[in-house]
């Protein structure tokens, strides 16, 4: 999803250095520890800076019947468009200053203090370039890739014949029926299975599982990475949860075959 | 404004809880779920895996392909107020019902194993009351792996699971062993002693029972060191029956267990005009693994210096071998 963003002047002035040679304030800035900064550049990349986009998105109203198990569809909406437009907004910046891709997002959401209807949805990284200028590690559309990976899984995936797609999310709020009180009444001193909870996690689970998949088929990847699956309650009832998917999507590097990929060496960490 | 990617209509919606119910009947999986699992497995949707790019890198030398990540969960209410053979088979019950779920969702992706097994209990007393019983993997093919109408399960990363079979020790699946009793009566019912317990100090029986559990009261307060016998006497027989439990279940299928994951809990139940009772429960799971072919290694290790920081995609939760939060509450009352 797109977003026409007009950035103020000394905020595009500051993207602009940070990649231009000889200018004063062209120094890179990141997130990196050491051992992530020297393994980006084993990889071939440079870090040039932080990219943060954000967002504040209050939640709407949301109507349901305290019987039924069914997705909340306000919620799910605003969960998942208050993160995506933290990350266009993160991926705006990382275009701007010409980085091929943003290495090490993090996604955070919380509350905010004076309303608990209002969320902030944070996302940071770092923006890397390739040190050559190889054109073929940019993301769906020739947008920056963005990447949950720290600099040291970067390096791996690389080894291992892929690239980093993009980051792909999928985000299911659910509300689960309340028991009736014959239902309760009839299991009591009794270990019996809550069928109908169960069901509602699975249903919010699966609805969650197959839009993170959709997304990452439609940006063309082969697979998802890292897959995690949260599951919260930001400050709904108790019979509302959120089932939130994210990986990252990966593409096999061209002409990568699995023959070229040497077997690892084992070792034995001495510093633990 | 953002489209929400596969929104349902309260119709569909509708649809696919019937078929849930149905599916969780007759111990299968929904046809959207078993169709979305065949697309990832044949190439036409996108696999989906829990593995970091660590694990992607050894599997894609050693022919491990990732299809799907695969679920399984049971959302049980547990009860001890009746007997303790309720409270023993609460966890038993929810463990294996979502075991068994995680294994129909990973044959209808067609794999061989299932690996980076994860396994979490929750316990949710506001609202909502029971415990939640949930495992999630990574579904996967292995290359020249005989097929097999039962994947193998495994509480084991990729990189381990890859490393384990390459040293002969393969692991065939997850055991489960649990156990609990109750010291004492609850709401004037004798519990526990009633199977045969017997207190070293004062034999078995109702009157037994209530004996110990007044004095283990006293004990409790008293000013002066001292070590509370029988309360441990009880407790220690619980740990040891759970690992008896697990090695029963863990025999049938292989040699050995690796990887322990465990939780206990030891609570107190003060009553109006009652001494106090006990409810003791513990829990154990690992991975069965058939072990009788030892083979020499065949690679050296190396000592280095790491340069690895931590990496967000490990959960810190699951770095240990054991998989319970030790914060939370496993139990409710029935």
């Amino acid at each position: 999803m797109g977003e026409e963003k007009s950035f103020p002047p000394h905020a595009l002035e500051r993207l602009a250095g940070l990649r231009r040679e000889g200018h004063p304030s062209g120094v890179f800035t990141s997130d990196f520890s050491v051992n992530e900064f020297l393994l980006v550049r084993k990889a071939g990349f440079e870090p040039i800076g932080l990219c943060v986009g954000s967002c504040i998105y209050r939640m709407g109203v949301q109507f349901t019947r305290l019987s039924s198990s069914v997705e909340l569809t306000v919620l799910s909406t605003a969960m998942y468009e208050a993160r995506a437009l933290a990350m266009e907004r993160m991926r705006a910046e990382a275009r701007q200053m010409g980085a091929d891709g943003i290495v090490g997002v993090r996604l955070t959401v919380k509350r905010a203090e004076w309303d608990a209807k209002v969320l902030e949805f944070v996302a940071i990284g770092t923006g890397v370039v390739h040190a050559g200028g190889h054109p073929g590690f940019k993301g769906p559309g020739g947008e920056p890739f963005t990447s949950a990976l720290t600099g040291q899984d970067f390096w791996t995936l690389l080894k291992s014949g892929y690239r980093p797609l993009e980051m792909v999310m999928g985000s299911c709020v659910y509300h689960v029926a309340w028991r009736g009180p014959l239902q309760s009444l009839m299991s009591v001193g009794q270990n019996v299975e809550l069928t109908n909870y169960s069901i509602a996690l699975y249903e919010a689970r699966e609805l969650a599982m197959e839009r993170m998949q959709l997304e990452a088929t439609k940006a063309g990847a082969e697979g998802v990475i890292g897959s995690d699956l949260h599951e919260g309650n930001h400050g709904w009832s108790a019979h509302t949860i959120e089932f939130f998917a994210i990986g990252t999507a990966v593409l096999p590097l061209q002409g990568a075959s699995s023959q070229d990929i040497p077997d690892p060496q084992f070792v034995l960490s001495v510093n633990g | 404004m953002a489209e929400l990617p596969n929104s349902l209509s309260d119709e569909q919606h509708a649809e696919r809880v019937a078929a849930w119910e149905r599916a969780l009947y007759d111990r299968t999986v929904p046809d959207f779920v078993a169709d979305r699992l065949e697309e990832a497995s044949s190439g036409r949707a996108a696999w989906v895996s829990t593995m970091t790019p660590a694990e992607l890198l050894i599997t894609r030398t050693h022919g491990v392909r990732p299809i799907a990540t695969v679920s399984g969960n049971c959302w049980m209410k547990i009860s001890f107020g009746a007997n303790w053979f309720g409270l023993v088979h609460g966890h038993a019950i929810g463990w294996r019902t979502a075991l068994d779920r995680v294994e129909q969702e990973a044959i209808a992706a067609g794999a061989d194993a299932v690996v980076d097994l994860k396994m979490l209990s929750q316990g949710r007393h506001s609202g909502l009351g029971g415990v939640e019983f949930s495992v999630i993997g990574t579904a996967v093919k292995i290359a020249g792996a005989l097929s097999s109408k039962r994947p193998v399960l495994a509480t084991a990363p990729a990189l381990e699971f890859v490393r384990m079979v390459e040293s002969g020790v393969v692991p065939v699946g997850v055991a489960v062993g649990v156990s609990g009793d109750v010291l004492g009566t609850i709401y004037g019912r004798n519990n526990g002693y009633g199977r045969g317990y017997a207190s070293r100090f004062s034999g078995s029986g109702g009157w037994a029972n209530y004996n110990a559990s007044q004095r283990i009261g006293w004990q409790s307060q008293s000013w002066f060191n001292q070590p509370i016998t029988e309360l441990t006497d009880f407790w220690e027989r619980i740990r040891r029956e759970a690992i008896s439990d697990l090695r029963r279940a863990g025999g049938e299928r292989g040699n050995g267990i690796l990887a322990h994951s465990h939780t206990s809990r030891l609570i107190r139940i003060d009553q109006d005009k009652q001494p106090p009772a006990w409810m003791g429960e513990h829990v154990v799971i690992g991975t069965v693994v058939d072990a009788s072919s030892y083979r020499k290694l065949e690679f050296d290790f190396q000592p280095v210096v790491d340069l690895r920081d931590d990496s967000p995609l490990d959960d810190p939760l699951f770095q240990s071998n054991n998989i319970y939060p030790q914060t939370e509450d496993l139990l409710t009352s029935g």
